[in-house]
């Protein structure tokens, strides 16, 4: 039979069934519907780890000085230039970004009665930032032990939203990145909690230099030498800023690591980022890494893998629990089929009569059941999405912010939306096969009488 | 056209199975008129389903068409259904959703007809069994009689050989009946046509050229 012909005959049978078709789809659109709702938030939720709170890089791998262990006396190797120029010379590796740890000590403090009225005046411009926010800015009597390092500038230049990173005059203020996770933990509990503006992209380039001291401490007696009295200025947010501290171009930690820690502090790297050409040598640089003497820093990767993990584990859960709900739908579907082809025993004779092939009868079946998983998988497909889309409203107007709080909650990979469909003719099909296989098989003088 | 050759037919297994056909040889020529005629249970209908190939379950020879059905497989079969039978019931069997036009036109949606071509023959067919006003009426909207024309109008649209015909009178009136096998008498008289219709009522089919006696599954007698 041709399609054009077996589609002409499927659908005016579904036109006479429709009541009976509909009521057992309901089945398949829940079913679906959820296992779009479970997909989708899976997605996200690894996205936003993935992402915000983990970020793994695929081709980067962190490269630090191997730490003395039991059972072995001997220290690994420190990094230094040597050492850098050595990486990137390993076959595969594209580049190589040391980071070097600030070696002295270093304080700020901010007293908000000394910021300028006019900085004042600019910040409370800033869409978002209120009075009482300006206020409580003014109100600020901060002291702080600054912990920081420096970074190749290549690494965060994605990352800059106000100004150069790269070393400056010491007249004028060293540019400094922050941590995003650290500042997504503060604008949503600290600032919150205490009328402070939030720090974002947008306010960042209004916001005024902070003191800073190097080679300062308010605790401890540790330091050498005169300090430093200078200022930094925020310049942007990077998953490569170290947490609960700042970082600043890796020639500044250089140069202030020389001044008042000597020469080998300014050549010594607490660790390096090292960029392979493609992931497939990821397993060869990591082999000559070790090999060279040197561990690589994998607490970020294993916890993303972790928590992947974990939810990957909840989303599988939530699947099974939807292929579940279409599962019992495709018995419901098998039922009404089984019901349909009773009913229509004389109009299959009949069919057979007039030269429908075993085929041709099995075709039709099948070709109505996958027509009720096409309309059913659509139908669940808008409705699981109109369900996360509802679920991101609720969230955004409802729900107080928290730590790395995403725009949506959900992520819509193009497979998804195949799979949900194909899914739901995989188990309607499945639902009709044994009544398509009964009524294609049916004797059709037996059927053509009734018997 | 038909050849019958010790045909045995029983429904059900073993002992318990019940004899439908028993030892059934018959001929009937091309372009023949025959009745077949028999109280209930007899194997009339038994017999029809055999020559149409809607059961195959026999044992024996049947050859119809110079086609010995019991060779032929599901598609061959189906083919032979849809090219060289056509097939009249009793209870019309019409697709109460479909109208005249697309009822007649049931077959082409097997045997891969161009549409066009097949709605205008269709239309010529319904034109032929005096139709051509209803082409678009539902099985609802239509006069025993009418409907039965439709389904003769369906069983000619393939332009067979055979037309086989079970109780084609016995859901209508004397008169409608009459009609309709004048019809029968017009496919076997003017487009020659062999017609095979099983009837408890042979008195209405006076110019059939041959008629069949079935008893208890066996021919008592075959007159002509």
């Amino acid at each position: 039979m041709k399609p054009g012909k077996l589609a002409g005959l499927i659908s005016s049978n579904l036109r006479r069934n429709r009541k009976n078709l509909v009521f057992s789809s309901v089945g398949i659109v829940v079913g679906i519907s959820s296992f779009v709702f479970f997909i989708a938030l899976g997605n996200g939720v690894k996205r936003v780890v993935a992402t915000e709170i983990f970020p793994v890089e695929a081709n980067r791998i962190k490269v630090v000085a191997r730490t003395a262990q039991f059972g072995s006396m001997a220290a690994g190797r420190i990094i230094d230039d040597e050492a850098i120029g050595k990486l990137g010379r390993l076959t595969g590796v594209k580049d190589v970004y040391p980071r070097m740890k600030l070696a002295f000590l270093a304080t700020s403090s901010l007293d908000g009665r000394n910021i300028s009225p006019a900085a004042l005046g600019l910040m409370a411009k800033i869409p978002g930032i209120n009075r009482s926010m300006v206020d409580g800015v003014r109100g600020i009597r901060m002291w702080l032990e600054i912990m920081g390092n420096g970074v190749d500038p290549r690494l965060v230049k994605g990352d800059l939203v106000a100004g150069e990173f790269k070393d400056m005059p010491e007249d004028q203020p060293i540019p400094v990145l922050l941590s995003k996770r650290m500042i997504e933990i503060y604008n949503t509990s600290f600032a919150k909690a205490r009328s402070l503006p939030q720090i974002t992209t947008m306010v960042i380039p209004f916001l005024p230099p902070v003191p800073l001291t190097l080679n300062n401490s308010f605790i401890s007696h540790g330091t050498r030498g005169q300090p430093l009295k200078t200022n930094m200025k925020i310049v942007g947010l990077s998953h490569h800023a170290i947490m609960g501290g700042i970082s600043i171009p890796l020639e500044t930690a250089r140069k202030y690591n020389r001044r008042f820690k000597g020469e080998q502090a300014a050549h010594t790297y607490d660790a390096a980022i090292v960029e392979v050409t493609s992931s497939d040598y990821l397993g060869r640089v990591q082999q000559a890494v070790r090999g060279m003497g040197f561990d690589i820093d994998i607490s970020e990767r294993r916890m993303a893998e972790s928590v992947g993990l974990v939810v990957t584990l909840v989303t599988l859960g939530f699947t099974l629990i939807s292929l579940i709900i279409v599962g019992i739908a495709a018995v419901s579907i098998a039922h009404t089929f089984f019901m349909i082809i009773y009913e229509r025993k004389r109009e299959i004779g009949l069919l057979r009569a007039v030269g429908a092939t075993r085929a041709d009868i099995r075709g039709i079946i099948l070709g109505e059941a996958a027509f009720i998983g096409v309309l059913g998988g659509a139908v669940g497909i808008g409705l699981g999405y109109g369900f996360c889309r509802l679920v991101d409203w609720f969230v955004t107007h409802f729900l107080p912010d928290f730590p790395f709080k995403p725009e949506s909650f959900f992520t819509y990979p193009a497979w998804l939306f195949f799979g949900a469909i194909g899914f739901a003719i995989m188990f309607c099909a499945l639902g009709a096969f044994f009544p398509a296989h009964r009524a294609a098989t049916m004797d059709p003088a037996s059927a053509l009488t009734g018997r | 056209m038909i050849h019958f050759e010790r045909v045995n037919r029983v429904y059900g297994k073993g002992t318990a199975g019940t004899p439908a056909l028993r030892e059934v040889s018959l001929d009937v020529a091309p372009g023949a008129f025959v009745t077949v005629v028999g109280t209930s249970g007899s194997g009339k209908t038994t017999m029809l389903n055999i020559v149409g190939g809607l059961d195959t379950d026999y044992d024996g020879k049947v050859v119809v068409a110079e086609r010995e059905l019991k060779s032929l497989g599901d598609r061959q079969l189906s083919r032979f259904r849809n090219e060289t039978v056509g097939f009249v019931f009793q209870h019309f069997n019409l697709l109460e959703h479909l109208n005249a036009l697309q009822n007649v036109t049931l077959p082409a949606f097997f045997s891969g007809e161009d549409e066009d071509q097949a709605r205008e023959r269709a239309e010529q067919v319904l034109g032929r069994v005096g139709l051509s006003d209803k082409l678009d009426k539902l099985p609802g909207q239509l006069s025993g009689g009418q409907k039965q024309r439709v389904a003769i109008a369906r069983a000619i649209f393939s332009r067979p050989r055979l037309i086989l015909a079970d109780e084609p009178t016995g859901n209508l009136d004397t008169r409608t009946g009459a009609q309709v096998i004048e019809l029968f008498e017009s496919l076997n008289g003017d487009d020659g046509l062999t017609v095979v219709a099983v009837t408890h009522e042979e008195f209405l089919f006076k110019n059939a050229g041959q008629a069949v006696h079935l008893e208890d599954g066996r021919v008592m007698g075959a007159a002509s």
